[in-house]
């Protein structure tokens, strides 16, 4: 199976990733296609004569190349909210950040009406331990505001070299309470997948984005979690998702294939051949023992969370609690240029086993529970989700309402967290947190995917060996 | 003399326009920019190859354009042709359906530099200030000025409803306002307490001097004015306007000496323009002139002209700061670019980009306690991007003109000095030997 390498983040997080070019000679044209060539050339004729104009005119000198990034610039984030310019120089951060290190505050940031919002503060990171929260919004940095600034140019502000302190504006909130901090910059590791036994009988995974060191994390994690959990009383993985931004494609697709062994996992369809492609399970891959899985999701799981956990409600393999996802069913392939950095196009939507875009409208979890969110912080921590993105792809009938982003920092106080363990202990659960309908974990036999258009495999073996 | 028709205003509702040589000896020799046009058509290629939907050619080139010309300075953009015609109507002072407002664009949202006198915004109760959210429900955020001001235009008679924020809390504050036709009528003028010429000019638009020559030849024909103890050249929350009536306005009250100069990269761009004689409709009445922080450009060479020739005396707040020069270039069929080409200077050699012009008196108006911090322009210094002017650029300045003119008190402060009932000494009409830059 091919896979190419696609890149699905919401923020600015990560990505890496090296796409094929499309192809572009033209062979055979025919008339109409010159008259649409010739438009093209005038089009292009426009834009070179302003160029010039600009050289020449211009009442300063202008820096060409800042000119034509730009017009770049301008041109891609005309399409949607994820296509963007990558200079050189974000192009090789991102490459570095790749890799899994960077000097930084650890904040995954997205830009929401020119501003730049935090998705979510990563674990352990200086941001994380100032109190840095999703739905803050940063109005400043060192003082200089973000208004008018590329969310590239924001990040760019906030990384640096380790030590060296950074100061914060932040709004939070409906109250708009401004709150100022200085933050010490750290060597920021992004791990990707965190793990520990919950409750002496759960295996407890969570992915914070889809890097490359994902599909390695989650193989370890499952051998920990194995070594530490008697096979016997080993009761299901609870697999956490939530405000987990999105990342690496293929990496998305490793870690369904962890928990299922055949059937379709995600398609994609562009509008050239390249990019309309079908991923399937590797038989061999599912690593889970058949144990019975509960995935937690929120506003803030974008992208290759929504591939991931809405293959596996497809195929009926876990129960997805929580509350509704992002919506962002778009890929984006990073296409480099040369010497002058890279694009960030998004080249195809996305498609769940059962052929639905979540695009603009996210998963719905089969569980719906809220967190308590302190008073303090109500109304701040909601995420407004892609469909009320400006220019984001369109998708028929949409949801354009906030869904809820907060994760509580203690454990014990995490509804969603105690609802996954009770549903794996078969608790009934009598308190409001978790609806009336909520099912037990699922135990239907294999007729999930049923709906994959063109699904070769049998999809059934996803979800038999679930127990009540 | 020469003249360049050059637009200088940092609203888009004003408008008016003009013309630029090409360079074509210069396009010849571009080779390095070749390889830059190489790296964009590249990727314009590539985005209509392989995004995920069939993209608009046309749109694309307007985004890179519209991408590439905000990146310079907050004046330069790009006009489609209807943005074009849209333009140079507003700048003849032809007739359109609309509001009465004079906008510009602020961190994206489009702030209200001025509303018009006696225009459907003005009566609804829009304040300079106001920064505008939503157009008919539809956000302002990611719209481009010209989308936005097309929004509010329309036909006379048709409703719109603005969503607008004002002042530092925010406070939200809606209005459906009946378009009518606007006239921009750019000079208004009528005797003062009997005995002094006010003169408002509310944009330098192409009838902006045959309007002042007009209310000087009322005012001679006027009874009263035989006694007129000078003038109030009124020029507070005028956005600007063309180069050409600047400076032909200036002319009209002084009789030599110069004007302003522009400098630009190109020998095209650097012109000085000097007053020709005779054409002074003033005489050696004393004038007064009003600013504040909303006016800017054109009205800043005026004001500023006046002040360095020490014909005026300058009464209000520091005014805006805009002290660059836009040409609007011509693209053929495809509507034109209104592009930043110089600085101008006044005659004693000062550029007063991203400082403004500080007035020789200066007068607060009392602004209601409603509106405390909500009327002050925010000033060039303050625009991303805008073009730099050495270390002690000044931001912000009060940009308010009380509706009731008896409680206008920098008004009141310019009929007092006429009428030499103030401290300070009104500045003499001295003949031009006062001019420092010939």
């Amino acid at each position: 199976m091919i896979r190419k390498t696609g890149y699905l983040g919401l923020g600015v997080v990560l990505g890496a990733a090296a796409a094929a070019t499309a192809p572009q000679a033209l062979l055979f044209v025919s008339p109409s296609a010159y008259a649409a060539a010739a438009d093209t050339y005038r089009q292009l004729n426009l834009f070179g004569d302003v160029f010039d104009k600009i050289r020449n005119d211009y009442v300063e000198k202008p820096d060409e190349s800042k000119l034509i990034e730009a017009a770049i610039n301008g041109m891609l984030t005309s399409l949607d909210p994820h296509s963007s310019y990558m200079d050189s120089k974000a192009f090789r951060d991102m490459q570095v950040q790749t890799k899994g290190e960077f000097g930084g505050l650890g904040i995954e940031v997205t830009q929401e009406d020119g501003l730049v919002k935090v998705v979510t503060p990563i674990d352990d990171t200086p941001a994380a331990k100032a109190g840095v929260m999703s739905g803050d919004i940063i109005t400043a940095i060192d003082d200089q505001p973000t208004q008018g600034l590329t969310l590239d140019q924001a990040v760019d502000k906030m990384r640096g070299s380790i030590n060296s302190p950074v100061k914060l504006k932040i709004l939070r909130g409906a109250k708009k309470e401004v709150k100022d901090f200085t933050i010490v910059r750290d060597l920021i590791h992004v791990q990707s997948v965190r793990s520990h036994v919950e409750d002496g009988d759960i295996g407890y995974i969570r992915i914070t984005q889809f890097t490359e060191q994902t599909e390695d994390g989650l193989k370890a994690a499952m051998d920990k979690l194995h070594s530490e959990i008697p096979a016997d009383k080993f009761k299901g993985y609870i697999l956490d998702l939530r405000n987990n931004p999105g990342g690496l494609l293929d990496q998305s697709i490793d870690v369904v294939n962890s928990f299922v062994d055949r059937g379709e996992i995600v398609s994609t369809r562009g509008r050239t051949p390249d990019e309309t492609q079908r991923f399937d399970a590797k038989p061999g891959g599912d690593l889970s023992g058949g144990k019975p899985l509960v995935v937690l999701i929120n506003g803030g799981s974008a992208s290759a969370s929504e591939i991931v956990s809405g293959a596996l409600q497809d195929h009926k393999r876990a129960t997805l609690i929580g509350t509704r996802s992002f919506g962002k069913g778009s890929v984006q392939t990073i296409m480099p240029l040369g010497q002058d950095g890279a694009l960030r196009l998004t080249t195809a939507r996305y498609y769940t086993p059962s052929g639905r875009s979540i695009q603009a409208k996210g998963i719905e979890p089969d569980i719906k529970v809220l967190e308590n969110v302190p008073d303090d912080l109500k109304g701040k921590d909601d995420m407004k989700g892609e469909a009320s993105l400006k220019g984001h792809l369109a998708n028929g009938d949409e949801d354009t309402s906030a869904s809820q982003a907060y994760v509580p920092p203690d454990e014990k106080d995490d509804n969603q967290l105690v609802a996954a363990v009770d549903l794996l202990h078969g608790v009934k659960h009598p308190e409001p947190a978790v609806k009336a309908d909520a099912a037990p974990a699922k135990t239907d036999p294999p007729a999930a995917a049923t709906a994959a258009p063109a699904a070769p495999s049998d999809p059934g073996q996803a979800g038999a060996a679930k127990p009540n | 003399m020469r003249k360049g028709l050059s637009y200088l205003a940092y609203g888009a509702a004003a408008g008016v326009l003009l013309v630029g040589a090409s360079h074509d000896a210069l396009r010849a020799a571009a080779s390095a920019g070749n390889e830059k046009l190489a790296v964009f058509s590249e990727v314009f290629n590539k985005v209509r190859d392989s995004y995920v939907e069939k993209p608009d050619d046309e749109k694309l080139i307007k985004s890179a354009i519209d991408g590439m010309l905000t990146s310079l300075d907050p004046h330069s953009n790009y006009f489609d042709p209807k943005a074009l015609q849209d333009f140079q109507s507003s700048m003849k002072g032809e007739e359109f359906g609309g509001l009465g407002l004079e906008v510009m664009m602020e961190g994206g949202l489009v702030k209200v530099v001025s509303p018009i006198d006696d225009t459907p915004a003005a009566r609804a109760g829009m304040m300079s200030g106001d920064l505008v959210t939503r157009i008919d429900d539809t956000a302002v955020q990611g719209l481009t000025l010209k989308e936005a001001v097309d929004k509010m235009r329309g036909p006379a008679k048709s409703p719109v409803k603005l969503t607008v924020e004002r002042g530092s809390k925010g406070d939200v504050k809606e209005f459906t306002i009946v378009r009518e036709i606007i006239h921009v009528q750019s000079v208004r003028a009528h005797l003062e307490g009997g005995d002094i010429g006010y003169i408002r000019i509310t944009q330098f638009n192409q009838e902006a001097y045959d309007g002042v020559r007009k209310a000087f030849d009322h005012f001679r024909t006027d009874p009263g004015s035989s006694s007129l103890k000078g003038y109030i050249l009124d020029l507070r929350n005028n956005p600007g306007g063309l180069l050409n009536q600047a400076v032909e306005i200036t002319n009209a009250f002084v009789d030599s000496g110069d004007i302003v100069s522009t400098r630009g990269r190109t020998p095209d761009q650097g012109q000085r323009y000097s007053a020709r004689p005779g054409v002074n409709l003033a005489q050696d009445k004393p004038l007064v002139v009003l600013i504040n922080g909303g006016s800017a450009s054109a009205s800043e060479i005026v004001s500023g002209a006046l002040q360095d020739l020490k014909r005026a005396t300058l009464i209000g707040t520091r005014s805006f700061g805009k002290g660059s020069v836009q040409t609007i270039l011509p693209l053929g069929e495809n509507g034109a670019l209104k592009l930043t080409t110089a600085r101008y200077y006044t005659p004693s050699g000062r550029s007063i980009q991203a400082k403004g012009i500080d007035p020789d008196i200066r007068v607060l108006e009392n602004i209601p306690d409603d509106l405390k911090g909500k009327v002050s322009s925010m000033g060039e210094a303050s625009l991303a991007g805008h073009l730099k002017n050495g270390d002690e650029e000044e931001k912000g300045s009060d940009a308010y003109v009380p509706p009731d003119r008896d409680k206008d008190t920098q008004l009141e402060a310019a009929v007092e000095l006429l009428h030499g009932a103030r401290a300070e000494t009104l500045r003499s009409p001295d003949p031009p030997a006062a001019v420092t830059s010939q």
